[in-house]
């Protein structure tokens, strides 16, 4: 029954047609191109919306006019030109570029060898991520309390002066240790010493240990594996620390605010104060050259290492 | 000449390596076979340095080497991944231990140059130092491990199963090559492998590592016609063992009984293992097996086509496996029937008998 049900005799269908357009080959990348946009979408509309469109913003404002109470969109170069003229806008550029380098410096110094004991030295996997737990655990608290707490450990009674007396190694208190440069550093290499220790830590984590095996084998040292190999196999960590510390100690104000004492004034701080008095033209402007700043600067460090080759 | 005595290694309750006794002869190609956790690996470490032994020593023409720095000892290692160094192109690999070791670096960098490339030429790399590592194929991964290690001149030089990430054509040229390079340089090969093929083609002695000693060492023939006890036999993929009582002249094992070789001289009640080899049992069906000479029942299970031989298995009468090996270009079985009963027999002269050792 079922086979006569069947159509007896189809003829048969004609080749199809050498038509590329609709090869399935063709049509699976079509739709696999479609899907992969669909899925973009989301990331682009937020960037657009919420990065791109601000920062155009931004410049835009930085050529309004500002009066001291308000602020009109007819256009001028005035905020500009106070900016650049300004010896004490100009010395802040100086200044974060020169707490920016020595930030870096120090997170290097200390974080580097802190990466280099959890990714290296500590083989086991579980003990890598409690000590990478530990590292973050200061996170638990509050950015602001993190940065206070150094107030009573700098000032000139507070901890390290107390100890440094009562060993007798200093007659009076050291008075550059807090609203200072110095305390800011401290400040902020306490803060970002952690985003320079993971990266590093997972790049070392992934050295093939008989790597190192095979160069002490060939005969070197430690000091030579560690230039000749550890470090150039870590320097991508290195970057990627580096880019981390950069984008938050060229945008810090806070660590500033609260423990120079009002003697640093990074581009942070400018943006702060003057967006505080409603000088929005004016705190575009140092908004612009900012961002110009670690644009550059994010440039430069990726152009050291290719990321893409490190996925 | 490198010598262990009484070398001993454990990790936790589980001992690797148990009293180790071991000479690797001056100038020679020397293999060691051992099956997998065997402790073949920590062997090799042992020696290079990358760990120390709990007990024992390990010298060097008489010279001290646990204790050493392993960049000090002259020792050279060949990892089975190869190891090499990812961010270096494959002359700069090969120049790693002239221009970067510790004792005696070679500061002239014509000189590197023209060491690396010659060794690089020996390996058969001509005109490849510039390549990066990522950029060669795993043959030549390989040659280029093996030349990083040789131009350093080490006076021993250690592989850890060298061929075991080479496909099986490969395989087979780098291990003529492996013996050739070894002969011109005249530096002893200690070669580390599961493979007994492999044990027995490569080395001019061959070493048998077994619950952390070594079982036997010999040269390939004599290791594999009078292996010097069971476990060595095991190790040779090519044996059938039987434990039994020897009783009345014959060994009395749950297969069956044995006839002993004329040669046996163990005493009467002895655990004795006797071995006997895969292509020295012959097979007889149970309607001509009617002289009356003893044999062993078994059932035959399956076989193996491998080529020029045919490994057939059969299942004794207390269940355990007998393998019996047929040259096809004289084969010498009849035709076997599967589930069909069988009767294994040898010539006891074939069999080595061993008493059993103490565990």
């Amino acid at each position: 029954m079922i086979q006569t049900a069947t159509p007896a005799a189809v003829p048969p269908a004609a080749p199809p047609a050498p038509d590329a357009r609709h090869s399935p080959a063709l049509k699976r990348a079509q739709r696999d191109r479609r899907r992969a946009l669909l899925l973009l979408s989301p990331g682009v509309l937020w960037m657009l919306l919420f990065m791109v469109l601000p920062l155009l913003m931004v410049v835009y404002v930085s050529f309004w006019t500002q009066t001291t109470f308000a602020v009109s969109p007819d256009l001028t170069t005035a905020s500009w030109e106070q900016f650049l003229g300004s010896s004490t806008y100009l010395s802040s550029i100086w200044t974060t570029l020169r707490i920016w380098v020595v930030v870096l410096a120090t997170t290097l110094l200390i974080g580097y060898p802190v990466a280099l004991f959890i990714g290296l030295m500590v083989r086991s996997k579980t003990l890598q991520t409690a000590l990478l737990v530990l590292c973050v655990i200061p996170f638990w608290t509050s950015f602001l309390i993190r940065v206070i707490a150094w107030r009573p450990m700098l000032g000139t009674e507070g901890a390290i002066n107390t100890i440094l007396m009562n060993l007798g190694l200093i007659d009076a208190p050291l008075t550059f240790l807090l609203f200072s440069e110095f305390s800011v550093v401290v400040g902020m290499t306490q803060i970002y010493c952690v985003f320079m220790v993971g990266p590093i830590t997972f790049m070392l984590a992934r050295i093939d240990p008989s790597i190192l095996e095979a160069a002490r084998d060939l005969g070197a040292g430690f000091g030579r594996i560690f230039w000749k190999i550890i470090l150039p196999l870590s320097l991508p960590g290195v970057v990627v620390g580096a880019v981390f510390v950069s984008v938050m100690v060229l945008g810090e104000f806070a660590t500033a605010a609260s423990l120079s004492g009002r003697k640093v004034n990074l581009l942070g701080n400018i943006i702060v104060s003057q967006v505080g008095s409603l000088k929005w033209a004016f705190a575009a402007v140092a908004g612009v050259v900012l961002t110009v700043i670690i644009s550059f600067i994010i440039g430069v460090l990726l152009r050291f290492v290719d990321l893409r080759k490190e996925v | 000449m490198l010598v262990l005595k009484q070398v001993s290694k454990s990790y936790g309750a589980t001992a690797a390596l148990h009293g180790l006794d071991f000479i690797v002869p001056q100038d020679r190609y020397v293999s060691l076979l051992g099956a997998s956790g065997s402790g073949k690996t920590t062997l090799l470490r042992l020696i290079a340095g990358f760990e120390e032994p709990d007990a024992g020593r390990i010298l060097l023409d008489d010279a001290r080497l646990d204790g050493m720095p392993t960049h000090e000892r002259d020792i050279g290692f060949v990892f089975q991944n190869f190891a090499l160094f990812p961010h270096l192109s494959v002359a700069e690999n090969v120049a790693f231990g002239l221009k970067y070791r510790a004792n005696d670096r070679v500061t002239d960098a014509e000189e590197i140059r023209a060491r690396s490339n010659d060794m690089l030429d020996l390996v058969g790399l001509k005109g490849l130092g510039g390549r990066a590592v990522g950029a060669i194929s795993g043959g030549q991964k390989q040659r280029v491990a093996l030349a990083r290690t040789l131009v350093c001149e080490p006076r021993v030089v250690l592989l850890d199963e060298p061929l075991g990430a080479l496909d099986a054509n490969l395989r087979e040229r780098m291990c003529d090559e492996l013996r050739q390079i070894r002969a011109r340089l005249g530096v002893t090969f200690l070669h580390v492998t599961g493979s007994e093929t492999e044990a027995l083609k490569m080395g001019d002695e061959v070493a048998v590592l077994s619950g952390g000693r070594i079982s036997h060492s010999a040269t390939p023939s004599e290791l594999f016609t009078q292996p010097a006890n069971a476990e060595t036999a095991r190790h040779l993929n090519a044996y059938n063992t039987f434990v039994g009582q020897i009783s009345n002249g014959m060994l009395k094992t749950p297969e069956g009984l044995l006839g002993l070789p004329h040669s046996s001289n163990l005493a009467e009640g002895t655990t004795a293992e006797m071995s006997v080899r895969f292509d020295r049992i012959a097979v007889l069906a149970p309607e001509s097996a009617t002289d009356g000479r003893m044999g062993l029942p078994a059932r035959f299970i399956t076989s193996e086509f491998n080529g020029s031989t045919r490994l057939c298995f059969f299942r004794a009468l207390d269940g355990e496996l007998i393998q019996v090996l047929d040259h096809l270009s004289a084969p010498r079985l009849p035709d076997l029937d599967e589930g069909s009963a069988y009767e294994l027999r040898f010539d006891p002269e074939d069999a080595i008998l061993h008493p059993q050792r103490a565990a």
